[in-house]
């Protein structure tokens, strides 16, 4: 296949990408004007798109529809939504952005409640039931480990988590002409959770840097596949 | 007038929070569908609040072409770009061959090329806290990154014999530990931040 058997709007894309694609690595070298213009066309096509799509996927139904052809009751909560977002939009507007405040603080309102019920019953309840399980022999670590190496396991997560959650407290008391400081025994525990928060961080890192490694390579092939096929001329 | 009026716009924080709130822990057929109404309210408002970031967006970079201030070109080049999405995408339909040629080769493109560069920057961060002087916990962090990725890959079919099960046996237990502890930190962080914002103590919604 050479260059002349796509189509010119398909042509067009491919160099448009490869070009893209050298100006974004053009950054490892440091930033300039080719990079900020790429960036800044990315972040302009990003939230245009955004936009749109908020527009057909939630505006355009939830409202614009069911005001124009919805029943009684639908175009009576679709218009209270119009006159309410209408209220919001206004926070673009700093004059008349104290309109808004009403609906920022319902989002806020119902924004806080979803995120503890998220918490407790998608983090906290999870979390300390996964961890009670770990002692539920056999099973944790599959039947065919030892016991004892199910123990150890179990023990060394309960350490790490118990460990690292101490970690995040920063209570401290108030000591005479001197600075404030954690007890002793949750500095020393805090100490034994910072050595698994390293552990943790660094298995994080990695995963990020393998997954920008398959990124990597993959615009490395598209590169040098875009490269062999202008030759192939 | 000015307090009655923020006593409103807290009492409409703290009572649509709590309804939806309680709707998550007490099972009544009325509080359900209340908080059903509500997040389906919440849903159009984070759409349109969207939609207001995006107007704020283009104001920020029209004022700052208008003012002639450093990098305004890219701020028009920014809201041209965003226009013409705007108007093609919107004109044609999101899934629309012109709005797919968009998004394949230029949001895509961008994107995994952004994602392919932070591979030579954490290279470097890598290679800087080597540099920088080692204590127990980078020493720690630079050994599981390494043990990590080396028991991941191959090198042409070659594994370091044992590497893949110290690998496994980190990511299964101790990581584990130590994220299980970061998340139910965060999670009691979240439900005391919330709870403040019910409480009406935080109005982070101005007046």
């Amino acid at each position: 296949m050479s260059v002349f058997d796509l189509n010119n709007l398909d042509l067009l894309g491919t160099v448009l990408s490869f070009g893209l694609t050298l100006i974004v690595f053009s950054f490892i070298f440091g930033d300039n004007l080719l990079f900020r213009f790429a960036i800044h066309v990315f972040v302009g096509v990003a939230a245009g798109y955004a936009a749109v799509m908020t527009w057909y996927n939630v505006l355009l139904p939830e409202i614009a529809v069911p005001i124009i052809g919805g029943s009684q009751a639908e175009r009576f909560f679709a218009l209270l939504a119009l006159v309410l977002s209408t209220l919001l939009f206004m926070k673009a507007f700093p004059r008349l952005s104290g309109w808004g405040s009403p609906v920022v603080a319902y989002l806020v309102g119902v924004g806080a409640a979803t995120v503890i019920g998220g918490a407790v019953l998608g983090t906290l309840f999870p979390q300390v039931l996964a961890s009670i399980n770990l002692f539920d022999f056999p099973g944790s670590f599959g039947n065919s480990s030892p016991v004892w190496v199910q123990i150890s396991n179990a023990v060394v997560i309960l350490v790490g988590t118990i460990s690292a959650l101490i970690f995040f407290h920063f209570g401290a008391r108030n000591r005479h002409d001197r600075h404030p400081e954690r007890a002793a025994w949750i500095s020393a525990v805090a100490r034994i959770g910072q050595i698994f928060i390293a552990i943790t961080f660094g298995v994080l890192f990695a995963g990020v840097y393998i997954a920008s490694m398959t990124a990597f390579v993959e615009r490395m092939t598209f590169s040098a596949n875009f490269i062999l096929l202008f030759f192939q001329l | 007038m000015r307090q009655l009026r923020t006593s409103i716009v807290v009492a409409i924080a703290v009572i649509t929070g709590i309804i939806v709130l309680v709707g998550y822990f007490i099972e009544l057929p009325v509080l359900e569908n209340l908080r059903i109404i509500l997040l389906h309210y919440a849903v159009i408002f984070i759409a349109v609040a969207l939609i207001v970031g995006v107007v704020n967006l283009v104001q920020v970079h029209w004022k700052k072409f208008q003012n002639r201030q450093p990098g305004g070109v890219y701020s028009l080049i920014l809201i041209i770009s965003l226009l013409v999405t705007i108007i093609v995408v919107g004109y044609f339909g999101p899934t629309s061959t012109p709005s797919l040629w968009i998004f394949s080769n230029i949001q895509i493109p961008v994107a995994s090329s952004l994602i392919a560069v932070l591979t030579v920057v954490l290279t470097y961060t890598g290679v800087r806290l080597l540099k920088r002087g080692l204590n127990l916990f980078s020493l720690l962090f630079m050994a599981t990154v390494l043990i990590v990725i080396l028991g991941t890959v191959s090198f042409q079919g070659f594994r370091i014999p044992g590497l893949s099960e110290l690998r496994t046996w980190i990511t299964q237990v101790p990581a584990v530990g130590g994220a299980r502890g970061i998340l139910l930190g965060v999670a009691l962080g979240t439900i005391a931040t919330g709870m403040r914002i019910l409480m009406g103590s935080d109005r982070p919604y101005g007046r």
